[in-house]
């Protein structure tokens, strides 16, 4: 019992409040049944319409994008679970109990974001796994083009949607980190995510064709879509990159306020 | 062992903490006295690494609290027992804390019973009383069993049977050879619980030393009831004493002494049902000391009777 803790013991503890506690089970819940239940319904759907489809809709429909369409809607229930994984610790107090046990704060910050990382690369690629599978097979029970996980192509774009999801989890930690509070970290989130290409829409279009591939939602567009999505979006190497880089400043620079605040 | 080392802490343009300098001994149990809002409690999150020092710094064993290898086996605290998520079981809470210092689970099991709260130690916490929070906090606080330990106004919260086992608790940890710093505004508790006591107000130092120390040195006051209480008070006015009269045919005597009180009656031919010196509390000391530290200006007793 004399020996010094490490990182190991930090993310052990911080492992223990997050599986600990209702909400992240609620959470969990949540991105499952949306990007799972969405799949389902959005499939569903397109097959029994698929008849009343012109034969040049046929030929545009992407059996890939349209069974992961629910990883629109996960990419908010894991901002709120990544923004919570703080902010839910300053609205408590419990901050105060957790940085006496860990003083460390550039530790913490780490074993809470590897806690994230590994908790929502897993659950987030079971998900949309089965999503895509269960939509094509869908798919296929009605005669539909599907796609398929031996297909190199769509396998990339399936696992980069869980890769995407991971990402923002840890976005949604870093603007916790910076904003302290829920709501503010909530609604700075959608605005990123949902309102800002709203705006953009609204700019000269060749303006637009420089600004619009830097946004976080057609970075996740270009790195689960099979094909070049648009002419002017990154490529999927160079998305998930970008998006990494984001991430990274985020997280980095709400650990800096971290270190330099007083909690 | 804890040092504060001149230790100052500014929030904007307002000065919480101003200097303060000041060492904590091992094996007493050592009063942090001084009015609300005096900087009692900032001091505590600067010693807890909570807050970062302006200037100036607090160690505990020669360490800053960040320098600490396992802070929680050093240091144990019981800041805010709110401090915590509502959401999460009293066991849990604990086993979290004792992860991230290397501490057994077996020990988590033994602090919950110690405070007794091991029976609801499966319970979200956020139903607990505060009372029973304050249990779990002080749980925390003993989780490492540490050589030092602090606790912001412990008594706040606790009923008169708490209250008397929260004391006898801090007398055995410092027998035990452990540093005891436990903070509070009321004087009265202080004087009963603390052996060695520090007296802050407006962030800066004013005075230290035993209850008795800081007792010594203040003039006692005498109560005098008699059958001509108007007439005597008029007298020891002659004799420069001020003199408070009370409701019931008492009087409140500064500046002369049972004895002069009692001759000066004699000669006038006032007789004295009741003649009682008392002793300068430790509150009438802490009141005087700190009256010009006292964010609101009030004018004491003495002024007001005159």
């Amino acid at each position: 019992m004399s020996d010094a803790p490490t990182l190991w013991d930090t993310t052990r503890s911080e492992f223990l409040k997050f599986r600990t506690v209702r909400a992240t089970f609620i959470g969990l819940a949540t991105l499952i049944l949306l990007t799972i239940g969405l799949a389902v319904l959005i499939t569903v759907v397109i097959r029994t319409n698929w008849n009343q489809r012109s034969p040049v809709e046929r030929l545009a429909f992407d059996p890939v994008a349209t069974s992961l369409v629910g990883v629109f809607f996960a990419q908010f229930a894991v901002g709120v679970m990544g923004a919570r994984a703080i902010t839910s610790e300053y609205a408590s107090g419990a901050i105060r109990t957790t940085l006496a046990a860990v003083p460390r704060r550039v530790r913490l910050v780490i074993s809470k974001a590897i806690v994230l990382l590994v908790t929502f690369f897993v659950v987030s690629e079971v998900v949309v796994v089965v999503a895509f599978s269960v939509g094509q097979a869908i798919y296929r029970g009605g005669h539909l083009p599907s796609g398929t996980l031996s297909n190199s192509t769509d396998l990339r774009a399936v696992v980069m949607a869980g890769v995407y999801l991971t990402m923002l989890t840890l976005v949604g930690l870093g603007l916790g980190l910076i904003l302290r509070t829920t709501s503010v970290t909530i609604s700075i989130y959608v605005t990123l995510l949902l309102i800002i290409p709203i705006i953009v829409n609204f700019l000269p279009s060749n303006w637009q064709s420089h600004v619009s591939k830097f946004l976080p939602s057609n970075l996740g567009q270009a790195m689960t879509s099979p094909s070049a999505f648009s002419p002017n979006s990154f490529s999927w190497t160079s998305a998930t990159l970008v998006l990494a880089l984001y991430t990274l400043a985020i997280v980095g620079v709400g650990t800096f306020l971290l270190t330099r605040r007083d909690a | 062992m804890l040092k504060i080392d001149h230790l100052t802490k500014r929030y904007g343009s307002t000065v919480a903490v101003n200097d303060l300098d000041f060492d904590v001994t091992a094996g007493v149990v050592t009063g942090f006295l001084g009015p609300n809002g005096s900087g009692k409690s900032t001091t505590m999150r600067v010693v807890m690494g909570l807050d970062r020092p302006t200037s100036g710094r607090a160690t505990v064993n020669g360490q800053t609290y960040d320098e600490l290898k396992a802070p929680l086996r050093e240091v144990g605290a019981l800041l805010d027992a709110k401090s915590l998520d509502p959401n999460r079981s009293a066991r849990n809470h604990l086993r979290a804390l004792a992860l991230a210092n290397r501490i057994s689970f077996a020990r988590v099991d033994e602090v919950l019973e110690f405070v007794g709260v091991a029976s609801v130690a499966h319970k979200k916490v956020g139903g607990f009383s505060l009372g029973m929070s304050q249990r779990l906090g002080i749980a925390g606080a003993l989780l490492g069993d540490p050589g030092t330990l602090l606790f912001d106004e412990p008594v706040n919260g606790l009923d008169p049977e708490g209250i008397r086992w929260i004391r006898d608790f801090f007398r055995s940890l410092a027998k035990e050879g452990r540093t005891v710093f436990v903070s509070s505004h009321l004087m009265s508790e202080m004087a009963v619980s603390a052996d060695q006591i520090i007296v802050i107000g407006r962030g800066k130092f004013i005075t230290s030393g035993t209850v008795n120390q800081l007792t010594a040195g203040a003039a006692g006051t005498v109560l005098v009831r008699s059958a001509d209480p108007s007439r005597l008070a008029h007298v020891l006015r002659d004799a420069h004493a001020i003199v408070e009269e009370l409701s019931d045919q008492g009087l409140h005597v500064s500046g002369l002494d049972a004895v002069q009180v009692g001759d000066a009656a004699f000669r006038s031919g006032i007789a004295v049902h009741e003649l009682t010196p008392q002793r300068a509390s430790l509150e009438d000391v802490f009141m005087s000391l700190t009256a010009d530290a006292l964010e609101y200006g009030h004018k004491n007793a003495e002024a007001v009777s005159e």
